[in-house]
């Protein structure tokens, strides 16, 4: 089964089209990596699959419910992690966790559960009474990508996790990506191409709201006949080339 | 509806660390009214009767309600700068429980604020204690919901640069329109009758009307009441309208 099947998604902005005609499926358990320059439509796509924005045509249903449709059922199933740093700023990591554990109604035997996963699949136990506002960028961003696996869920939309960290900190976050993979479909979108390559099943190339391309890093270096991704993304975004 | 509750008090729960957590918050809405209620006291009481205990404690109520505004839109400009509301909207928390948790969440400060105001000003002037004074308590809490929209609803139109400038209109309206600072009997009828039409002037005597003795229920409470809930209403109208727009176009 498809964890997420998108046909012919649109988003219209009064005189800009975000997204224009997106069809593309993505398995249970694949992390998907949507690559494009600023304005591709990346971001866009990533919110109407959230339901954060209404698409203006199309559908989008994760795992078999509609975005439209059954907006409140897709929340039960998805989270996400803004490219900006998204958590309580006064309140330590503890309670940042407790807090989200709350909110979706978890019990305290399952707060405490979630507490010990989090600690361990991303080391924050070390640093659990600091306050968020405290914290490094780095840790700050483990934290904002952890509460939204506070909710357990199917689907995890990552956009742009990385950005704005030192090279150590965005490798140790991999390592933490690399964890949940399998366990969940992620999606995610960055400018690091080395991120893309290291880390995904499948990538996407997105330009002036169009899909480019959708295959392997294999694929995608084999169509380009180049020898790195950030050289087969640039051949594909400046030949604007086709999709299989 | 359980589920909902149970959002409401993790919203609540937060949303109050948040903001005691502020020093600055704290010094605003606490330290600086009432460092204000003493030394005014000391200084002007003799001169006029504006400066009575028993005027200034309640005036001081309500203007130290104003800083709310100032503090609750902080809060929600800064959690929609930094997309931590973003991420709540992909959870199934409803718009109303997030209005509803960001004025409860200020409650306490409000409730806090009163009572610490009251008991200054009645330990420099015990007259001021009595049952005027304690049924007093729920009504500044009336009169405080009218700060915490109008904070709720310049948190939503405003970002967190904008918002102390939005806001001290709200603080300059209640200094100046409250009629609490200055005598008001030789000001002209044009300005007596912005101040008897706007809530600030309203909210400071719905208080200290009910602190010294309600004589005319009609002039000295009804009316100010029907006045301030009426802008109460309007801004948590357009708030939630405020809000439900920001929900649809993150």
């Amino acid at each position: 089964m498809a964890a997420i099947k998108i046909t012919n998604l649109r988003k219209e902005y009064k005189d800009v089209t975000a997204v224009e005609g997106l069809d593309l499926e993505i398995e249970e358990g694949e992390l998907f990596s949507l690559l494009g320059v600023n304005g591709a439509g990346k971001t866009t796509t990533i919110k109407m699959l959230a339901t954060l924005t209404k698409p203006t045509s199309g559908e989008a249903e994760i795992m078999g419910r509609s975005v439209t449709k059954d907006p409140a059922g897709v929340k039960e199933l998805i989270d996400i992690s803004m490219q900006e740093t998204a958590v309580a700023r006064k309140l330590t990591v503890e309670e940042n966790i407790e807090f989200y554990s709350e909110l979706c109604g978890q019990t305290k035997t399952e707060i405490a559960e979630t507490k010990k996963y989090i600690y361990e699949a991303f080391g924050l136990g070390k640093v659990a009474k600091k306050q968020a506002s405290k914290l490094s960028g780095g840790w700050q961003r483990k934290l904002s990508i952890a509460l939204a696996l506070v909710t357990k869920p199917k689907v995890l939309f990552l956009d742009e996790p990385t950005l704005g960290l030192d090279v150590i900190a965005r490798r140790e976050l991999w390592n933490t990506v690399r964890t949940l993979k399998k366990s969940m479909t992620i999606i995610l979108t960055t400018h690091y191409m080395e991120e893309a390559e290291a880390l995904s099943d499948r990538i996407g190339v997105m330009k002036d709201g169009r899909l480019l391309f959708v295959g392997t890093k294999e694929e995608m270096l084999g169509k380009t006949g180049t020898q790195n991704v950030e050289n087969a993304f640039i051949s594909i975004v400046e030949g604007g080339g086709q999709d299989e | 509806m359980s589920r909902s509750i149970s959002r409401l008090a993790a919203l609540t729960k937060r949303n109050i660390r948040e903001i005691v957590r502020d020093p600055l918050s704290l010094i605003f809405t606490l330290a600086l009214p009432l460092f204000m209620e003493v030394l005014f006291y000391f200084i002007f009481h003799n001169l006029t009767d504006q400066f009575q205990m028993r005027y200034l404690a309640p005036g001081i109520v309500a203007f130290s309600q104003a800083f709310l505004t100032l503090f609750t839109g902080l809060l929600i400009a800064l959690d929609r700068s930094t997309s931590f509301l973003t991420r709540l909207f992909v959870s199934e928390t409803k718009p109303f429980e997030f209005i509803f948790s960001y004025a409860v969440s200020v409650l306490p400060i409000t409730l806090v604020q009163t009572v610490l105001f009251f008991l200054a000003g009645g330990l420099i002037d015990p007259s001021l204690f009595g049952p005027g004074m304690l049924l007093a308590i729920p009504v500044s809490l009336v009169t405080s919901m009218f700060f915490i929209g109008t904070g709720i609803l310049f948190g939503c139109i405003c970002n967190e640069k904008s918002i102390g400038g939005i806001s001290s209109i709200i603080i300059t309206g209640q200094s100046v329109l409250s009629g609490m600072w200055f005598p008001t009997a030789g000001l002209g009828n044009g300005i007596l009758t912005v101040m008897k039409v706007l809530p600030f002037k309203n909210a400071t005597i719905l208080i200290q009307n009910t602190v010294n003795g309600i004589t005319d229920p009609w002039e000295d409470f009804v009316l100010p009441l029907i006045i301030v809930l009426g802008y109460t209403v309007v801004v948590f109208t357009v708030a939630v309208i405020a809000f439900r727009g920001k929900m649809r176009k993150v």
